[in-house]
Formats: C-alpha cells, structure tokens, sequence
C-alpha cells in the first residue's frame, strides 16, 4: 500500500509493474482503517486477530465493498 | 509451566512492548532473557505467533520482521512519533503507529510513482490537511499470499 501524488501517478506505477489498477483510496479512508486495524492494544492478553466476518465488517463499515474487498 | 499459549500471550506482550518503547522488537535471545525461557521456547512461540498471522519473520533469521503496524527494518515509511523513529510496512501501517500509540506523529514517505517527498501528520486523532491517494494493488482476500509484498 503506497501513497501517490494523484491518480495519474496511481495509472503511471501500474503500468510500470504491469499491474491492474487496485483499490484507490483518500487519506482520509485510509486512515479510517488504520485506526479500525490498529488501535487495539495488541499487547492485551484480550486481543485476537479478527476472524472474517468482523473484519468484512470494519470494511462495510468504512464503505470498502466490491470485490476487491471481499474475503471469500 | 505455562501452556504454549500462555507463552505466546506473553511473548507477544513483550514483543509489542519493546517495538513500541525502542523502535525495534526483541529478537529471540532478547526474549529469552527477558521473560526467563529457554532460547528454543522463545523461537517456538515467535513461530507459532508466525503461523497465526500476529507476526511475520525474517525468512533467514526466523527474528522479528513485522510487528504489524511496526516493521522491525528501515522502510520508506518513516513515522516520528512518541519522540522517536518508527517505520511502518506500508503507508496503511505507518498511520496504524500513531493510531496505537495513540498519540500525534509524521509519517514522511514518499510518491511511489515518482519518488517525490510526501508526508501525513496526525494531530489530535486527526489527519492534518492530507495530499495524495493510497493504491491498495492487492486485493484483501490475496495479503496473505506474501504479506510482506502485499
């Protein structure tokens, strides 16, 4: 996951690395999931990797859907 | 005698605190020595973390590579945080630093098309007048095929 200065650089590495065009998404969304992925302290005896279906959820919940984002 | 997964609860623990409080994991021997196990119990959790997807190891070394969002080497995904230098595995992990350190931060990287500086601030719980866009190129269900490529 890489940040670009607009969608034309996005377009530009694809091409580069002959690579379909992935998921575009603002800072703002991106960080968005970095606090749903990331703020739990992982130090917690409580804390466990999400299974599938909550982590679908925190995508839905950000507004990631498509196929792009599907686990299954 | 702890079960093995009272060890990887604390070993985990331990892993996450060292990165968080030095910038860098424990290797095993520092684990060892730490939490008083033997060497071969140390590497045995960091391998069971490892297969649960909490961790991810050097292919060589089997020590500490990712520390999700932390990554234990240098990358282009600087995070000054906390008063200290962080590198995430990717600019979605660089911001997961000060989301779990919970605490304001710059993340300086760069365009990964052109190599042109860029930078992220977090102040406040929020992103500060952010530039740019983020490409996931992996789809979701495929990060697990090689995460450190993904």
């Amino acid at each position: 996951m890489l940040l670009f200065r607009s969608e034309e650089h996005v377009d530009r590495w694809c091409k580069a690395w002959n690579l379909p065009r992935g998921a575009v998404l603002s800072p703002d969304q991106t960080w968005g999931l970095a606090q749903a992925w990331h703020s739990a302290d992982r130090r917690d005896p409580a804390w466990r990797r999400r299974t599938v279906e909550e982590t679908e959820e925190v995508f839905r919940g950000l507004g990631l859907d498509g196929a792009f984002w599907q686990l299954r | 005698m702890p079960t093995p997964e009272q060890t990887d609860l604390t070993v985990r623990a331990a892993v996450y605190d060292s990165v968080m409080s030095r910038s860098k994991p424990f290797t095993a021997r520092e684990l060892s020595q730490a939490l008083d196990l033997p060497l071969a119990e140390a590497k045995a959790s960091l391998e069971r973390l490892a297969s649960g997807r909490v961790l991810v190891l050097q292919p060589e070394s089997r020590e500490v590579l990712m520390a999700p969002p932390f990554s234990a080497i240098p990358t282009p995904f600087a995070v000054l945080a906390a008063g200290r230098v962080y590198f995430g595995n990717c600019i979605w992990d660089a911001l997961g630093i000060p989301a779990m350190l919970g605490c304001d931060a710059r993340v300086e990287t760069s365009c990964g098309c052109c190599g042109e500086a860029m930078s992220m601030s977090v102040e406040g719980r929020a992103l500060q007048a952010p530039e740019g866009l983020v490409h996931f190129a992996i789809p979701a269900r495929r990060w697990w095929e090689d995460i450190v490529y993904s």
